[in-house]
């Protein structure tokens, strides 16, 4: 297993050294790695802030290290994705949703998108446009019909 | 699911076996299409040839990917991958939050261009909205609509691009509701329902002018509601649906007769079958077919005449399920006399009536059988015998459980004879009769009471040999990886040398003495032993716990001192056996033995 290491650079030109199987897990940073000349500052990530970034490497650091091998295994590190998520607002969930896009980490995306999915759970739409930030933009009548087009049995 | 209503230990392996199989013939179905990145042949190859990266990788990659059965609830995959090679977006929701379940497996195409995977709505790229909203119940998709122009746009995209969806139909709800959920998804392949409102013609009539490209249906139906489905209803859907491979569907009382006749129908399963009057089988590529009937004794069907135009007009039949009391040895003749060439799998179970004549025909007709399921019959050992000297080469699985007539020495020498067992399923066949409070104890859930009705009605069945009570077992075998042998309360010794076995079943052995067991299975992962006196599961547990102390010495065993009798093995927190792989030489896998 390779050692060899991976300064990622976060758009506010913070350093961030990995190992080079931790930041591979990133699609995006491995076609950057083979693609590009590196940098001597490192490979610079231009719409990842440092405070995301850092929580990205530890995301792929712990699974990175952690190959899974049986179900105890998983167990554990399911357990840790959950409270990796615990940890976070929902503005840095956000960010990191955007990350993951942006790198290319499926697992990270799937984590987060699904911790996304399970905040909506049981919200209202008022309060869905309030966690996104959303302005309304129906009209009326089209309003009406898209509860319509949309209602279930119980509405 | 059907299974579970007899022997419920054989039935999570038997259902196993059905989605095993299910997968084997999908694979099957598609053919030998070639890989498309190295050219070889893509049956039963994983390729290493790292997908092409294009600049719309979101376009192409997907649109021909395998879509498996969905699990249930799909978890973020940890491990390093390629992009999109094996990229499964089932939509999967947990159950208990939401009224029903969507999953479009493999939302093949995520129909957006490049350029609008940036246009931000609400704060998020297209693409991460999609990501999240296609991880909603449908509940909360059906309002995620109401949000915004935006989102009402990418949820009527996501309803489209859905290939399955999984509803839980709530009770008292307007057919309306389900046609028009099902219209928003004009794309889907796999339905399934889990109904707790009573189903009827016409709401079959809304799925089948709702879902045009209709492959695979799925019914099951809560406690309280119907299936008010007549064959005649049916048979019309099954008929128009061109489409349609896979129909399974449960609660099938008023049935009354049918005609199917489709030829695109592989997989049919028909469960709590009543007095059928007539059926008529017309699906010449019907491949596996579960006929489940009610455990009445007043069902009237006539079985041979069904299994004769069975045989007669499916010939490509592989897998043939029938669990009904009134199978008989005519029943089994009739089968034989079809000669079905492709038969592999035959699970004939209940039949009381079914003897070694019986195997004797089977075995003279179907020599390549892999799974043989005679559970609830009257084979005695020389059965055994019989089905050991015609199947050493094939046969992998052998389900005899409720066979009050076999003996320890019959199990003893199937395991001997048959080299490729896998699964050998014994339940309650080596039964003490002296001790019937055994079966009180047994009832372990609701499937248990039936089993105990079951087991009664076996004892009362004229059988000319005596029961053996302290019998003893001697299994070496170097395949095996399952055995049951639940509710064996003649059982008094066992010995088991299996180094592939996994899970060994021992519920309720109660005359199982401890100083006459002996387990070395170093793949043992759990015990059952609910049932089981202490001293026998503090046994089993010393000797699970001796295999990991006869590598290591100094490994303590360890046992819970608490009430809850349930033991694991300690075994993440020994630095030393962390590392294990499946398969190596030094592996110690986590045992569990299961007290309930």
């Amino acid at each position: 297993m390779s050692t060899k290491k991976i300064t990622l650079l976060s758009s506010d030109r913070e350093q961030f050294i990995v190992d080079e199987a931790v930041a591979i897990q990133s699609q995006t940073i491995k076609n950057l790695i083979e693609d590009t000349v590196p940098d001597e500052d490192g490979i610079p990530l231009p719409v990842v802030h440092s405070r995301i970034l850092a929580k990205v490497t530890e995301y792929l650091t712990k699974h990175a290290n952690y190959k899974p091998h049986n179900d105890a295994a998983k167990e554990e590190l399911k357990n840790w994705d959950v409270k990796f998520l615990g940890k976070l607002d929902n503005n840095t969930l956000f960010d990191l949703i955007l990350a993951a896009n942006y790198l290319d980490i499926k697992g990270l995306l799937d984590l987060t998108c699904q911790a996304v999915a399970d905040l909506m759970k049981g919200m209202s739409v008022e309060e869905v446009r309030k966690l996104f930030n959303i302005e309304n933009d129906f009209t009326p009548e089209e309003e009406e019909a898209v509860r319509k087009e949309n209602q279930w049995a119980f509405d | 699911m059907r299974r579970h209503h007899h022997h419920p230990t054989s039935a999570t392996s038997a259902v196993d076996l059905d989605a095993a199989h299910h997968q084997l013939q999908r694979g099957k179905k598609r053919g030998n299409y070639s890989c498309g990145r190295c050219g070889q042949p893509k049956k039963g190859h994983i390729c290493h040839v790292p997908p092409p990266t294009t600049a719309i990788p979101m376009t192409e990659t997907f649109s021909s990917s395998i879509v498996t059965p969905a699990p249930v609830f799909a978890t973020p995959s940890p491990s390093p991958r390629h992009p999109h090679s094996h990229l499964r977006r089932a939509l999967s929701f947990e159950e208990n939050t939401s009224a029903f379940q969507v999953s479009d497996a493999e939302e093949e195409k995520f129909p957006m261009e490049i350029e609008s995977d940036w246009v931000e709505i609400g704060g998020l790229p297209m693409k991460c909205l999609w990501e999240v909203l296609r991880r909603l119940p449908p509940v909360t998709l059906l309002s995620a609509a109401k949000v915004c122009k935006g989102w009402r746009n990418c949820t009527r995209k996501l309803w489209r691009a859905a290939e399955e969806l999984r509803l839980k139909v709530p009770a008292r709800i307007q057919v309306g509701f389900i046609g028009s959920m099902l219209q928003k998804c004009s794309g889907l392949v796999r339905l399934s329902l889990t109904m707790e409102s009573d189903l009827d013609a016409t709401m079959l009539a809304s799925i089948a002018f709702s879902c045009p490209n209709l492959e695979a249906m799925e019914v099951a139906f809560s406690d309280r509601a119907v299936n008010r489905i007549t064959g005649d209803e049916l048979g019309r859907f099954v008929a128009e649906k061109r489409s349609l491979s896979s129909l399974k569907i449960e609660g099938c009382s008023n049935l009354g007769c049918f005609n199917m006749c489709s030829s695109s129908l592989s997989t049919l399963w028909l469960s709590d079958l009543y007095s059928l009057s007539k059926t008529v089988f017309n699906c010449p590529n019907l491949k596996e077919i579960s006929l489940d009937f009610s455990r009445s004794e007043n069902d009237s069907t006539d079985l041979v005449t069904m299994v004769d135009g069975l045989g007669r007009s499916c010939p490509r039949l592989r897998k043939v399920h029938i669990a009904s009391v009134h199978l008989s040895h005519a029943v089994v003749l009739a089968l034989t006399a079809a000669n079905l060439r492709g038969l592999r799998m035959l699970s004939l179970v209940l039949g009381s009536g079914i003897t070694d004549a019986s195997v004797a025909a089977i075995a003279s007709i179907y020599p390549n059988l892999e799974l043989l399921d005679l559970s609830g019959s009257c084979i005695s050992d020389s059965g055994i015998g019989m089905i050991c000297n015609e199947f050493p080469e094939t046969l992998s699985r052998l389900l005899l459980a409720l066979c009050p007539n076999i003996t320890s020495s019959g199990i003893q020498f199937a395991t001997a004879q048959l080299p490729l067992l896998e699964l050998m399923d014994c339940g309650m066949s080596i039964c003490d009769p002296s001790s019937e409070n055994l079966s009180e104890e047994s009832t372990l859930n609701n499937n248990g009471v039936r089993k105990l009705n079951f087991m009664q009605k076996t004892h009362n069945m004229p059988s000319s040999k005596l029961h053996l009570v302290y019998q003893k077992l001697i299994i070496k075998h170097a395949r095996l990886k399952k055995l049951s042998l639940w509710g064996c309360s003649g059982l008094d010794a066992l010995y088991l040398n299996c180094p592939e076995l996994k899970d060994l079943n021992l519920t309720s052995c109660i005359n199982l003495h401890p100083e006459r067991l002996l387990i070395q299975c170093h793949g043992l992962e759990n015990v059952h032993a609910s049932g089981c006196q202490e001293v026998l599961i503090n046994a089993i547990n010393s000797q699970v716990c001796n295999n990991y102390s006869s590598i290591d010495d100094h490994f303590p065993t360890k046992r819970l001192a608490d009430g809850s009798k349930r033991v694991h093995v300690p075994h993440i927190s020994f630095p030393q056996s962390s590392g294990i792989e499946k398969g190596r030489k030094a592996s110690r896998s986590l045992c569990t033995a299961i007290v309930a």
